[in-house]
């Protein structure tokens, strides 16, 4: 606790000298659209204010609710505000209660199970209808389909799952001016390393999910191409125990298990350890999602300018025998904001809703955090000024939106239980003790199981 | 005169039906509807449908489940021996002439038990950091380094690591139950064993471990039940990794309802859980019972 709010200060801190005096402003304000409801509207998110310091995505929505608040007087939100991991138990607890609140967040994986409870509402025609559609970036809409109807605005900002965070200085030491694109090399790079008692990439699997979202989901996609996993997602005959997915889990298991790359302890910290071991100089690279950047960025600000300065970014390497998209990152939005269907009762209150959930993620909310922070979110902004930015902020700004290649975020889609149960045997397989094709056939079943 | 200030039987009644209430509602309605939940498909929204006893079917398949069940048994050997058994032993100890500052021990033995079991993990998290842990530092120091390793991800060793601290954590609770029970004992029986030439280990096996046996069956009871229900320590540790070689009833549980919104099988592993626990509870005081009669025979 004590360590996060010495995070959060010194991200306060660092947020507030690199970004300009006004910044606290979007350029776009939220448009004060005439309601007819007045009334009680609850929502639930999980944008504490903790972190929201810091974190361009939270700020953003924040600032954005507040905006619509105060531009709505006769609507009452109560707000549910709650931690990531404690919102997802409670929404998922709600949900199984039949009491959602009016307006949540959505995690892209419970689409179609609550499309088909008829728990949210369909918003294809608002949002189609909405003044903002055309600037919407269609691709984040994907994890919120059912069938061809959709049902919530892609919230917060696109961020990577997948990112390699490295620092310059160590591997022009190793004889790499930039990152290696390949494993091999990394492999060559690894032997130096060692020597030094570095450790060559940190990684941190300690919660189970990180080899999924932040390795495999990329990984994966190398072997097999984005149309396996986008018939994976419709049911149309793509399995996990297609060859193409078991040689990205053998090699995940090679890498992990056969070579000396990654620290030893990888599957009993997590990727907050993971991160420190980058920080502190133990390790050269370090793979983990944009959160994990941020932190880095924060913290490496404030406490170490030189290293900060030597970040860079680099996609995960190529490993030899894949075949696909060399310089993919999975990124995308993981959840949206959807509507309780119990509000489509009212029809005014539904409207209320609707608008509130369009402003979340439109110009107010994308012009923020692009000005401020320089991320995206689904409404595009035109022309990003990143001139006020210092050079690794626009560096990441690149790398992620505008220099390398898209891919799904696997844990955005199908469902919780069999990714619970890749998660685990993933897990397993990286300590050595499964193979790669039972891991597969695991999958499979739960898949054919719970999908 | 003490009629007119003594409550009614219906004011009584009354009173104690609150906490009666409050246990029904917390407890009994709870327990009866994850009963009735558990005869249904229920994955996350308020569609359930009945599917009678496909769950259990399913749970007596489940083979990490049956895993998970496992491991809270060797929770329960694991701690009957490690928080019972060391606390007799030290509660001994203590009690012993030999020991000054008794005050202090029993402060200092209990003071973990008043610790969240959040940071006590955490704590032990730190002790088995194969970086900056005190083990592999220890080892470092002694010149052992090839000993060193990821303690966590040992799968063989695991279990074993997260007992070390639930035995650590609740040593000093049963050692305050069992110290409260042998001071009710007459000291004269001590001074007699005493002068009979007794020495400290005869004297805790012959007359303590007898005079106190139903304490130490309520000490068992309350570790198996405490054991059978263990999640809070080992999620902060593990989750129940690497893969499920820590894996606990109570947190496949959780998994299972809120990682896959799987209520329905979720209720269903609750009651099993209930069930099973009785049964060890029921089975380990019977087999107590059963030594004690025959040793008295």
């Amino acid at each position: 606790m004590k360590k996060k709010q010495i995070f959060s200060t010194v991200i306060a801190t660092a947020v507030a000298a690199t970004t300009l005096a006004s910044s606290a402003m979007a350029a776009t304000p939220v448009a004060d659209n005439d309601l007819a409801y007045t009334g009680e509207l609850t929502i639930m998110h999980y944008s504490t204010s903790e972190e929201s310091e810091g974190n361009g995505g939270s700020d953003g929505l924040r600032t954005t609710l507040a905006a619509w608040i105060e531009a709505h007087p006769e609507i009452t939100v109560n707000e549910n505000v709650l931690a990531n991991a404690e919102y997802k138990t409670q929404i998922a607890t709600l949900a199984s209660a039949g009491d959602l609140p009016d307006v949540f967040m959505l995690q892209g994986m419970n689409t179609k199970a609550w499309a088909e409870q008829g728990l949210i509402v369909d918003l294809t025609d608002a949002i189609k209808a909405s003044p903002y559609y055309a600037d919407y970036e269609q691709a984040y809409f994907t994890p919120f389909l059912s069938g061809d109807s959709i049902y919530g605005y892609p919230v917060l900002t696109g961020g990577t799952c997948t990112v390699v965070v490295y620092d310059k200085a160590m591997w022009a030491e190793a004889g790499f001016d930039a990152f290696p694109s390949t494993w091999e090399d990394v492999e060559k790079a690894s032997e130096y390393f060692n020597e030094q008692g570095i450790t060559t990439i940190a990684f941190g699997n300690g919660g189970k999910w990180q080899a999924n979202s932040c390795f495999l989901s990329t990984l994966g996609n190398r072997y097999t191409g984005p149309e396996w996993f986008q018939s994976l997602i419709n049911k149309e005959g793509a399995a996990f125990t297609d060859e193409a997915f078991v040689k990205a889990l053998e090699e995940t298991k090679r890498l992990f298990t056969e070579t000396s790359i990654f620290n030893e302890d990888f599957n009993a910290v997590t990727n907050e350890d993971a991160r420190e071991y980058y920080i502190a100089g133990d390790a050269a690279a370090f793979i983990g999602g944009n959160w994990d950047e941020s932190y880095i960025w924060a913290t490496l600000k404030e406490s170490d300018e030189e290293k900060w300065n030597n970040m860079g970014f680099a996609v995960l390497p190529q490993p030899a025998d894949a075949t696909e998209a060399p310089t993919s990152q999975n990124i995308g939005l993981g959840y949206a904001v959807a509507i309780n269907s119990k509000v489509a009762e009212d029809p005014d209150k539904l409207a209320a809703a609707i608008d509130l959930a369009q402003e979340l993620t439109g110009p107010a909310f994308a012009s923020y955090v692009a000005e401020n922070y320089a991320l995206g979110g689904l409404t595009k902004v035109a022309d990003v000024d990143l001139s006020k930015f210092d050079q690794v902020t626009q560096d990441f700004y690149n790398w992620s939106y505008v220099d390398t290649e898209k891919c799904e975020i696997y844990d955005s889609y199908i469902n919780g239980a069999v990714w619970e149960v890749l998660n685990t045997d993933l897990q397993t397989m990286m300590n050595g003790e499964m193979e790669a094709a039972d891991v597969a056939a695991n999958a499979q079943a739960a898949y054919e199981a719970n999908y | 005169m003490l009629n007119a200030i003594k409550p009614s039987k219906k004011t009584i009644f009354f009173y104690l039906l609150i906490p009666v209430a409050l246990f029904v509602f917390t407890v009994f309605v709870p327990l009866v509807t994850a009963l009735v939940y558990s005869f249904f498909e229920w994955k996350g929204g308020p569609q359930k449908t009945f599917t009678g006893l496909a769950n259990y079917i399913t749970l007596f398949k489940d083979g990490t489940f049956w895993q998970s069940f496992g491991h809270n048994i060797y929770l329960v050997i694991a701690c009957l021996i490690g928080q019972v058994g060391i606390a007799f032993v030290l509660v001994m100890m203590v009690n012993s002439k030999l020991v000054k500052f008794k005050t202090m021990h029993r402060t200092f033995g209990f003071f973990p038990s008043t610790i969240a079991a959040v940071c006590i993990g955490l704590i032990w998290n730190m002790i088995y950091h194969n970086k900056y842990g005190l083990i592999n530092w220890f080892l470092t120091a002694i010149g052992r380094k090839d000993l060193c390793q990821v303690w966590l991800s040992n799968s063989d060793l695991v279990m074993l690591l997260v007992s070390i601290p639930l035995i650590w954590q609740f040593i000093g609770y049963y050692m305050v139950i069992i110290l409260s029970a042998v001071s009710s004992i007459d000291t004269e029986i001590f001074e007699s064993a005493s002068i009979d030439g007794a020495n400290g280990v005869q004297t805790a096996l012959h007359i303590t471990l007898p005079l106190i046996k139903n304490t130490m069956l309520v000490c068992m009871t309350l570790c198996i039940a405490g054991n059978m229900k263990a999640f809070d320590n080992i999620y902060v540790m593990t989750k129940g990794g690497p893969g499920t070689s820590s894996m606990v009833m109570a947190m496949y549980g959780y998994n299972v309802s809120f990682g896959q919104s799987n209520m329905g099988y979720g209720s269903c592993i609750s009651v099993a859980i209930f069930v099973l626990s009785l049964l060890v509870i029921g089975g380990s005081q019977a087999l107590v019972k059963y030594i004690t009669r025959e040793k008295e025979a």
